[in-house]
């Protein structure tokens, strides 16, 4: 009975789960970034660079699922160490800004390479090869790398960088270093979200990775909270699942759903996993227990 | 061809500076990107369109319901939305995501309203006759939009620089404390940017509804996009930049059209707005004028 | 007039109550996923209209040997995730018969698989794009390829319009004007008519005086355009007022009486091909524009005139399979007997043709009509021979 009912679940549902991971994983992407103090929004080109790479070696080389998955990550790491040195001198809403002008600018190659992307009609008939446990080995594996990474040296000169950038220098921090490894390792996880993706859901086209995607991307993390690792994770389920938990209300869900995230950034400053309010909660329920 | 081609990157330019104007007018004094000044944008043209359809407005009402509506419109949004950030000293990403939402809110009520399809405004509105001069083409309407681009970045700079009010903002938004202390009301002040600034995005919206002759929900997508390109390129907050920052982008698409091929068009737009950024962080004109507003 | 359209309305409130009333076991449930929010819901809502109007006329005829059909609507957004959702939620969760959408050719790109691997009938009214019916033999669409339409479309304007050289202009970041051009391009290589320069557009721009301005100096006989209405009907606009005078030469996307409005003086000396036009005066189309207008006080486009058709299509089907056994059985009865429909609609005689997938293996099923031509004069779609 129980065995039934999941399967008839994973039928309806096994797609948006599998979106749930992979958004939390450029959640994280855009978080690795975010966590050193800069605001780079190119994930959502990076996850182009990543879902087309990996999409084309499958589709038209035939090459195993694990090595385009690879070459899905190293695709986008490669084009991040390549624009980072010149980009990350630029801080605040400028760093925003060229990195949003350099998914444009990537969103228009992939529209204008139409003999090998297809161009606007994008790639069809990509392999289904993405599992279910692709997506949770994935997501279980960058969610380990990174909270290890947390707790070491790299996580905190990151923090320090965050704080303050010249007194982070100053301490000996070197801090164009630290800033290039955060924006490429985010540009990898972007990529794998990319790579699984594309396998996911037969078709990729260039329309999906374009300044919507981007700032969805930003929103996520953002609004699952950046203050640690379950935000960024928990924004992307919260994202992800709204517009299907509004589709009751029909025409105007989505008014809903642009509603839910203006009340949520009001009265939630810290972001949903905000850490500090939930150990305030916990220590109340103690006390009264 | 050259001429005529030169005409429409000025007709272009000034499209873009239009948007821009309440756009940059709100970075430069409230510090926020708002990303839901596309929408504002949209609803004042769909409020100008019902105007004239039902109470038969000429063009002048138009823009005058325009104005005010999307300005009561980002009065509320102010209100509702920025105040209380503004309140918690939230960090600047956090407005730019509460008015993603406000976008997103605005543009499908308008959906579930007026419905998804494109409409316009009746065609008596704005005279479509054409001007011909030595073979350049130029309509009537194109005249007045690159016309009222320059009148109101004129007007606003010179009420900027000369009126009490002008001195006002200009010392908010070299630090908002500082103008407090100094005794100005700097809340009062926001209330009125946000108004102004939504209010231009309204005659904007109805100028560039009867440009392209299209009306729909998401006729402000786009233009937010080329519009952060404008503030970018013409150093950001600053209201000069806007038109500076417009003509050039309308410049730089027309001409890579001309002579580079149109399916590059956006490539060599963006790819140079990268490129500035990265020679010139403060944009292309960010430095030439040091004073922000 | 009047009465007609109260005895309309009456008709529907009738229905309705009468759907309502019998909401039982023996409804037959149809599937719907169309893109009824975001940039592509002027379309899905168009298609929308077309089944609810089918559905209704069937259901108030006494159903489908006495079994009502029941909608299951759904909004895909017009997003290939969401696409698929939606589908997978039809289908497994709903215990649909088939599927009709969704509205987009990506987003069929993405779902249509879902209902190959489930054995359910997907129904397309509006994918155009290449390659979508090669998914599997599940897949159907009764919209017209832009490949079938165009050579018709470009041989009646030659004929009327003395064209010898064009220009081209097309929405490059769109699939739909995309693979229109791409076709266009065939068609004209195959009728050897050179083309002076080719130059594109995106979604959302205001502004086309500088393409113009270059197609202009190159003093073409006629300007080839595969663009949706929202960028058409100014281009047309802005080309008139820049002096350009030659006649256009649109894809499936410009055959919309909107045109009229949205190019208001600038509208005439566009020649259109489609299977459907507002002005074919067939005995069917007729009555569907008339129940349309009266039903939802709008004129009807072909987006609603196809998705009209493809409810009776597939009811024409249905009315020849035994219901009431398994879903599975049902699914795939209703697919055997699909490919065997003759029908004549509003879009004029109809049937299907198999589609070959990439190895050339016989795959699903692509629609074969007669395209219609028309020219706009003067507010109106005149038909040309």
């Amino acid at each position: 009975m129980t065995v039934a009912w999941f399967g008839t679940f994973w039928d309806v549902y096994s797609n948006l789960v599998l979106s749930v991971g992979t958004n939390a994983l450029l959640a994280l992407s855009i978080w690795l970034t975010l966590a050193c103090g800069m605001l780079s929004i190119a994930n959502a080109a990076f996850m182009a660079i990543g879902a087309y790479a990996s999409a084309l070696l499958t589709l038209n080389f035939g090459w195993p699922f694990p090595v385009a998955l690879a070459a899905g990550m190293a695709a986008p790491a490669l084009m991040a160490f390549l624009i980072g040195r010149p980009t990350l001198r630029l801080s605040g809403v400028y760093l925003a800004m060229a990195t949003l002008a350099f998914g444009e600018v990537v969103r228009i190659v992939l529209l204008n390479t139409d003999r090998v992307t297809g161009g606007a009609l994008g790639l069809n008939g990509i392999p289904q090869l993405t599992r279910w446990w692709h997506v949770a080995l994935a997501l279980a594996v960058t969610l380990a790398v990174l909270w290890r990474m947390r707790r070491s040296r790299i996580g905190r000169a990151f923090e320090a960088i965050k704080e303050d950038e010249t007194a982070a220098g100053l301490m000996g921090i070197d801090v164009a270093g630290y800033k290039m490894l955060a924006f490429v390792l985010g540009a990898a996880i972007a990529g794998l979200a990319g790579a699984l993706n594309a396998h996911l859901t037969f078709f990729i086209g260039p329309g999906e990775y374009g300044f919507d995607r981007a700032v969805e991307i930003l929103t996520m993390a953002i609004l699952g909270g950046i203050g640690s690792l379950t935000g960024p994770v928990v924004g992307a389920v919260i994202l992800t699942l709204l517009p299907e938990l509004l589709r009751a209300l029909q025409n105007f869900r989505l008014v809903f759903n642009g509603l839910i995230l203006v009340l949520i950034v009001l009265f939630l400053p810290r972001g949903i996993w905000d850490t500090e309010r939930l150990r305030r909660w916990a220590g109340i329920v103690r006390r009264q227990a | 061809m050259l001429a005529q081609q030169l005409v429409n990157a000025l007709s272009l330019g000034c499209v873009y500076a239009l948007f821009a104007l309440g756009f940059t007018l709100i970075f430069g004094v409230l510090g926020v990107i708002n990303l839901s000044h596309g929408a504002v944008f949209m609803v004042g043209a769909y409020a100008a369109e019902q105007a004239v359809s039902h109470l038969g407005l000429p063009l002048w009402g138009a823009l005058i319901v325009a104005f005010a509506f999307s300005g009561v419109l980002g009065l509320v949004i102010d209100l509702l939305v920025l105040r209380p950030l503004r309140a918690r000293n939230a960090p600047h990403l956090i407005p730019m995501i509460a008015t993603i939402g406000v976008g997103i809110i605005l543009t499908n009520a308008i959906q579930g309203i007026f419905g998804a399809q494109n409409i316009r405004f009746p065609e008596q509105l704005v005279s479509n006759r054409t001007i011909s001069v030595e073979g350049i083409d130029v309509t009537a309407l194109e005249l007045g939009i690159i016309l009222l681009s320059f009148m109101l970045m004129a007007l606003l700079l010179l009420a900027l620089k000369k009126t009490q009010l002008g001195r006002a903002l200009r010392a908010i938004a070299e630090s908002p404390r500082a103008a407090y202390l100094l005794g100005i009301n700097v809340e009062g002040l926001f209330y009125l940017t946000s108004f102004v600034a939504a209010g231009l995005g309204g005659i904007a919206g109805v100028l560039i509804g009867l440009y392209s002759n299209a009306l729909f929900p998401l006729m402000g997508k786009s233009m937010l996009e080329k519009g952060i390109a404008v503030i970018i390129l013409g150093g950001m907050g600053d209201m000069r930049g806007a038109l500076i920052g417009g003509l050039f982008l309308g410049l730089a698409e027309v001409l890579s059209v001309a002579y580079v091929g149109s399916s590059m068009r956006d490539a060599v737009a963006f790819g140079l707005l990268f490129l500035i950024l990265l020679i010139r962080p403060r944009g292309l004109f960010g430095t030439l004028m040091e004073r922000k507003v | 007039m009047k009465r007609n359209t109260l005895a309309h309305s009456l008709f529907a409130l009738i229905s309705a109550t009468a759907l309502a009333a019998t909401a039982h076991a023996a409804d037959i449930k149809i599937g719907v996923a169309e893109a009824l929010s975001g940039g592509a819901a002027q379309y899905g809502i168009s298609i929308r209209h077309g089944f609810e109007l089918a559905a209704d006329e069937i259901n108030a005829a006494g159903g489908v040997n006495g079994n009502k059909l029941q909608l299951i609507i759904e909004d895909d957004q017009g997003k290939k995730e969401e696409a698929i959702n939606v589908f997978k939620k039809l289908i497994f969760q709903d215990q649909v018969l088939m599927v009709f959408g969704p509205t987009l050719s990506n987003s069929a790109q993405a779902a249509d698989p879902i209902a190959q691997a489930a054995k359910t009938v997907a129904f397309g009214t509006s994918n155009t794009a290449d390659g979508i019916t090669s998914i599997g033999d599940y897949v159907f669409r009764n919209s017209v390829t832009e490949a079938d339409v165009l050579p018709e479309t470009l041989r009646v304007a030659v004929k009327h319009a003395h064209i010898r050289k064009v220009a081209v202009m097309y929405g490059n970041d769109d699939v739909f004007t995309k693979s229109g051009y791409d076709n266009f391009v065939k068609a004209l290589e195959h009728a050897k008519i050179p083309v002076t320069t080719t130059e594109t557009f995106a979604k959302g721009d205001v502004d086309f005086k500088a393409q113009l301005t270059k197609i202009k100096a190159t003093h073409p006989d006629a300007i080839v355009l595969s663009a949706l209405l929202a960028e058409g009907a100014p281009i047309m606009v802005q080309a008139r007022q820049l002096g350009i005078t030659v006649p256009f030469i649109g894809g499936n996307g410009m055959n919309s009486v909107k045109v009229f409005d949205l190019a208001k003086g600038a509208s005439d000396g566009l020649y259109v091909g489609s299977p459907w036009s507002a002005s074919n005066e067939s005995p069917e189309n007729v009555k569907f524009i008339k129940a349309f207008e009266a039903k939802f006080k709008t004129q009807p486009d072909q987006f609603a005139a196809q998705s009209y058709d493809g409810m009776h299509i597939m009811v024409q089907a249905l009315k020849t399979i035994k219901l009431g056994g398994n879903l599975a059985a049902e699914r795939s009865a209703l697919r055997d007997a699909l490919p065997s429909v003759k029908w004549t609609g509003a879009t004029g005689a109809f049937q299907f043709h198999r589609a070959t997938d990439k190895a050339g293996k016989p795959a699903g099923y692509d629609a074969q009509q007669t395209a219609i031509v028309s020219v706009t004069k003067d507010g109106k779609f005149v038909i040309e021979k």
